[in-house]
């Protein structure tokens, strides 16, 4: 008997001239852990976004409990018993964590007194049956990423949702982390809740879902039950046998599609001959702004034509390591080696590798003023960097509407594009890259892996590669380490499975053979 | 593409103050039109108005104009601009009076550098605060007005009073300190090549310079400036914000060289907040403030002719000029919105 | 004891001169949680000192007077938010024009009403209502309860905004929108009305502390009579942590400080008497250096949402 707990049925939804959703269907039944597939950009969120009342659909019908709703805002979603989780977590760091959790209940009682010991009973039977437990005396800056979620997964689930809905819950924790929530999801739908769960990390639906919906440029390709699936057909319906239109054919061969949640069989041997030593980190000590030591003592030797591979969940330094190794930031205490230019793509392409107001030129030029070459007395040789930048756009295949074109008018996979292209095109000795594929679909994140490595392996160039998902190191990387409350740990070779390094990013051991 | 909406922007804004403003003459009893053309007519309506009256207006307003937009342009809030205005022309009463014996090409000279100094120093305190303590230079440079304006208050009635006296200004200034007129029989002085100068000095090196990019890099994003772009901030927004109260300060140093001669309480009739309109309704680009400067010299020249033919106070003028911040800042709002 | 006669009016002096700052701050205080900062909270004085004078002289009573006090300074600050908060622009420029106009427009008006002799308009004042008890407690008794009701509001509206903020679920959304207004949204706080609304309360207040100052302080109206109060208000709140209770305390040591001047005076110090005028805000920029990084401002301050993608 299943009972229909939401319906989506032909969505449609418009940012400004893209379409983000083009005719999306979902049918999500009490129960059940309906998982939700697609690549970066495929509607995921716009879609939840929907179901949770953040924003209106152009077109299409939304059902709740078998009666059509209209959403005006997020508070008549919970009304209606649906409660969203986001994936960028949403705690107020100001507010203490029994704050948070109040923060939006609005059921019961009167509106000027905080009501937090009630709260506080409340969430404390549920942490009992769920097994959410929560340190409520903590003040939110200090938790960790696990922490913070549970936090949001209590809040969610205080308001008594009769469905669940987590948008990429799993995209900043570690193996074991996983493991705990899915159990934990498994519990509440055996409740007879709806539990909807969207990732883009195939093997973690599979592992869990009862059912799939994958979603491919804003239209619903696939519903199906678990048993019906597999890897290859979910593959195929997620990429499908055209490509995305706009975007640049992938690079031949060697750097094709990437494994989808799949590891590797291992790390690469590889190793370039000539070892120069590009970069050396010795006792490096690194304060956050917080006042607590964010690195620990780090020590690390790059060597030319190697990729290095950092894993670790959000959180334990990797801002700081990125900064020190690109020369963006002083030390405490410890020895720094670095070249003169070091390349950095950041994670925050918006913010810190573009400015938006700014034309490719102009952003093409952040990179090369310093450059005496592009200099000529107190004047910047603008002609150059012109050439400069063309010459960038169109061997990396930017896609815009001229050299003129501001940063904020390209899409995200062609403002990384150029940000790369930038980085690279310097030929620097050292490359720091932090998650440079966060938020971009196959194609994008097919392209930058492949030029990261190419980087290293043709031109001998050291680059470090910083990212929270652990298979995209486990494919790109040479060597791993592993960061964790500011220490970096390397990984040995005899141990370097997905499961050992997983353990390690959480600070647990495996035996030693 | 840029350009054309900030054009575009700029032009309906007017519009937008145009009707409102028009809107609030009649609500008060007033006849807009016959404002409206005693307005065009004391600014614009004859040779006299607008050599010696307009573009002599528009001097402090294009200079002021210059020292906001290049701090706005480096994402610094100089609200300052009025009191480091003040500042420039203590400093360059002082100099032409102490100093009134020497010959003409070495005081005129002396008396601007002075006024130049005195704004950039008057624009270091709020500068340190920020650059040092990490304060926000809104309230501190607004304060600084405040403080400028009853120092030259003090100057006038103290130390730096007539000879005689009696009123509450200086003696008036060698004539060896002044600027020299531009067009027999107006009141048309060197000062108005002085603006144009600087204007061209900062278009061209925001435009091509190593330092401009820096500086419009750090405003257009403080994060990509530092990261991407490996800049010191504090080193440039120092420098840009010393200098803007520097081109400030000049600005009160050619008011006293070239048109009143003398210091006296009241010399700004708030010039160094009108600023602010001149420079956001050009876009901040140099060049443009040059246009917008006569614009709004032509209305504060024609505010003195309102109130003679129709009778509008002219306090209503500056009501006027902050109608157009607020509609050049939606413009670009609603444009950066909706697309081009 | 005419030592006695000069600490009562030191301290009368201080309420005085506290009172109105008090007001402004603690409307800005509330604005400011919300992650607003008002600029334009001069131009709500400034309208409420007008409003209050052409109110007190159209209703024939200084009571009227602080009701249109109240409204202008509303309105001036639902322009504000209608700009800043409701399409986005920059709260620092939108805020200096917002009391630009202000200033602008009440000049406009009084002229056109008043005419620009010079004279001094004379309004009804607000008078001193002693609260029995209280006011006869020595020394200080009178300086503190021997004053015009608006004073007396003020003490009672910091605790009250206190509770309001740190013990309400209003508070809580206000804080929440003043720190991390995405996840207040997500909690399903309605962000752009609860900024909106903290900002028109903070004009309400300024309007308030307008017309006090015209009816209760001055007795009259003149152009710019609000001299920058606005500003140091804003100043006030950050000596205040952002607290009512510490903003009012903060403000009356303002006032105590501005009231130096009059002391000064009487005990015949020759100093100029523009030092006195630009003392409050010589004493505005130390209290603001001096203070440095010993609080925390609300999070989202001064930025827009939703931000700019």
């Amino acid at each position: 008997m299943t009972e229909v707990a939401a319906r989506l049925d032909g969505i449609l939804r418009y940012f400004g001239h893209v379409k983000a959703l083009d005719g999306a269907n979902l049918e999500i039944h009490s129960g059940e852990i309906h998982g939700i597939l697609g690549e970066n950009g495929a509607g995921k969120t716009t879609l939840l976004s929907i179901l949770g009342g953040i924003i209106h659909p152009d077109a299409g019908l939304l059902e709740v409990g078998g009666s059509p709703v209209r959403l005006q805002s997020a508070r008549a979603a919970w009304k209606m018993g649906i409660g969203l989780v986001h994936q960028h977590f949403t705690l107020v760091p100001g507010l203490s964590v029994l704050e948070n959790l109040a923060l939006g209940r609005r059921h019961t009682g009167h509106r000027w007194t905080l009501h937090l010991k009630e709260i506080r009973k409340e969430a404390s039977q549920l942490g009992e049956l769920t097994g959410l437990t929560v340190p409520f005396e903590a003040s939110i800056e200090e938790l960790g990423v696990g922490d913070r979620q549970r936090i949001e997964i209590l809040k969610a689930l205080l308001r008594k949702p009769q469905l669940l809905v987590l948008d990429e819950p799993t995209a900043a924790l570690a193996p074991a982390e996983i493991d705990q929530l899915f159990r934990l999801l498994r519990t509440l739908a055996e409740e007879g809740r709806a539990v909807v769960l969207v990732a883009h990390k195939l093997d973690e639906i599979l592992s869990i879902a009862d059912r799939v919906t994958v979603l491919r440029q804003g239209r619903t390709v696939m519903t199906a039950v678990r048993a019906d699936v597999d890897t290859a057909i979910l593959t195929d319906a997620m990429v499908g046998s055209s490509r995305s239109e706009g975007e640049a054919p992938m690079t031949p061969a060697r750097n094709a599609l990437p494994a989808l949640g799949q590891s590797s069989d291992g790390l690469a041997q590889k190793r370039e001959s000539g070892n120069r030593s590009v970069a050396k980190l010795k006792g490096i000590d690194v304060y956050s702004p917080q006042g607590g030591l964010a690195l620990q003592d780090v020590g690390l030797e790059v060597m030319s034509g190697e990729v290095i591979g950092v894993a670790g969940v959000e959180g334990n330094g990797q801002r700081e390591l990125a900064l020190v190794l690109s020369g963006r930031q002083q030390v405490a205490s410890g020895k720094l080696e670095i070249p003169e230019h070091v390349g950095f793509i950041p994670q925050d392409r918006n913010r810190e590798g573009l400015a938006a107001d700014f034309d490719l030129t102009e952003n093409v030029a952040l990179a090369l003023h310093r450059n005496p070459q592009f200099r000529s007395g107190p004047l910047l040789r603008w002609k150059l960097i012109g050439l400069h930048a063309a010459e960038i756009r169109s061997r990396f295949k930017v896609k815009s509407s001229g050299v003129r074109a501001l940063a904020r008018e390209l899409s995200g996979g062609n403002q990384q594009r150029l940000v790369v292209g930038r980085e690279l095109s310097r030929l620097p000795e050292l490359l720091i890259a932090e998650n440079p594929t966060r938020g971009l679909d196959f194609t994008a994140t097919a392209f930058v892996r492949g030029e990261l490595k190419k980087l290293a392996h043709d031109t001998a160039a050291g680059v470090v590669l910083i990212s929270t998902d652990l298979d995209e190191i486990l494919e790109v990387a040479d060597r791993v380490f592993v960061i964790l409350r500011g220490k970096l740990t390397p990984v040995p070779s005899t141990h370097d499975s997905r499961e050992a390094v997983g353990a390690m990013m959480l600070g647990s051991r495996l035996e030693v053979h | 593409m840029r350009r054309f909406g900030q054009l575009a922007v700029a032009v309906l804004a007017l519009l937008a103050t145009g009707i409102i403003a028009a809107g609030s003459l009649w609500l008060g009893g007033y006849d807009p039109l016959v404002a409206g053309a005693a307005m065009f007519q004391g600014s614009f309506g004859s040779g006299t108005a607008i050599l010696s009256v307009t573009m002599v207006r528009a001097v402090p307003l294009i200079v002021t104009g210059l020292a906001v937009a290049l701090a706005f342009r480096a994402g610094v809030w100089n609200i300052g601009a009025e009191g480091q205005l003040y500042a420039g022309a203590i400093a360059a009463a002082w100099v032409g009076l102490s100093w009134g014996s020497a010959p003409g090409w070495f005081l005129t000279p002396a008396a601007l550098a002075a006024a130049l100094l005195a704004g950039a120093a008057w624009a270091a305190i709020p500068a340190f605060m920020k650059v040092r303590l990490g304060i926000g230079e809104v309230i501190p440079t607004i304060l600084m007005n405040f403080v400028g304006i009853y120092l030259a208050a003090f100057v006038v009635h103290g130390p730096l009073q007539e000879n005689r006296g009696v009123f509450p200004q200086t003696d008036p200034i060698s004539d060896a300190a002044r600027l020299s007129v531009l067009v027999e029989g107006t009141r048309l002085h060197a000062g108005f090549l002085i603006a144009l100068l600087v204007g061209l000095i900062l278009w061209a090196g925001l435009r091509w310079t190593h330092f401009g990019f820096q500086v419009r890099s750090v405003g257009a994003s403080p994060d990509a400036a530092r990261v991407s772009g490996m800049i010191e901030s504090k080193r440039v927004l120092l420098v840009v914000f010393l200098s803007s109260g520097a081109i400030a300060g000049l600005a009160g140093g050619i008011e006293i060289t070239g048109v009143t001669f003398a210091l006296y309480e009241g010399l700004s009739p708030g010039w160094g907040y009108t600023a602010i309109a001149v420079a956001l309704l050009a876009g901040l680009h140099p060049a443009w403030v040059v246009f917008t400067g006569l614009l709004f010299g032509g209305l504060e020249a024609g505010a003195g002719a309102m109130q003679r033919e129709a009778g509008v106070p002219a306090a209503w003028v500056s009501a006027v000029e902050a109608l157009v911040i607020l509609f050049v800042l939606a413009g670009d709002q609603i444009r950066r919105r909706f697309g081009a | 004891m005419p030592e006695v006669i000069a600490v009562v009016a030191f301290l009368e002096a201080s309420v005085r001169l506290g009172i109105p700052l008090a007001l402004a701050a603690m409307g800005e205080t509330i604005t400011e949680r919300s992650g607003v900062i008002n600029i334009g909270l001069e131009g709500s004085l400034i309208a409420g000192a007008l409003g209050g004078a052409l109110g007190a002289l159209a209703i024939g009573g200084a009571g009227g007077g602080i009701l249109v006090g109240a409204l202008g300074g509303a309105l001036v600050a639902m322009i504000f938010a209608g700009f800043a908060v409701g399409l986005g622009t920059d709260q620092i420029i939108t805020g200096t024009a917002v009391t630009l106009g202000g200033l602008g427009f009440t000049g406009a008006i009084y002229q056109a009403r008043f005419g620009t002799t010079g004279t001094a308009l004379t309004l009804p004042t607000l008078p001193s209502v002693p609260i029995p008890l209280l006011s006869d407690i020595p020394i200080i008794g009178s300086a503190l309860f021997n004053q015009p009701p608006t004073t007396y509001f003020t003490y009672v509206l910091a605790p009250v905004l206190w509770y309001f903020v740190y013990r309400t679920e209003w508070g809580l959304e206000l804080r929440a929108v003043g720190e991390e207004p995405d996840a207040a949204a997500a909690a399903g706080v309605r962000v752009k009305q609860t900024r909106f609304w903290a900002t028109v309360f903070g004009g309400t207040l300024a309007g308030i502390a307008g017309a006090h100052l015209a009816l209760a302080h001055a007795g009259t109206f003149a152009e710019n009579m609000s001299a920058g109060r606005g500003f140091i208000a804003i100043a006030v709140v950050v000596l205040g942590r952002w607290n009512p209770l510490l903003v009012l305390l903060a403000a009356l040591f303002f006032g105590a400080a501005s009231a130096l001047q009059f002391q000064a005076q009487t005990l015949g110090l020759a100093v100029p008497y523009q030092l006195f005028l630009a003392f409050p805000y010589l004493l505005t920029l130390l209290a603001l250096a001096g203070w440095v990084g010993k609080s925390r401002a609300p999070a989202s301050l001064a930025l827009p949402w939703p931000k700019d993608s």
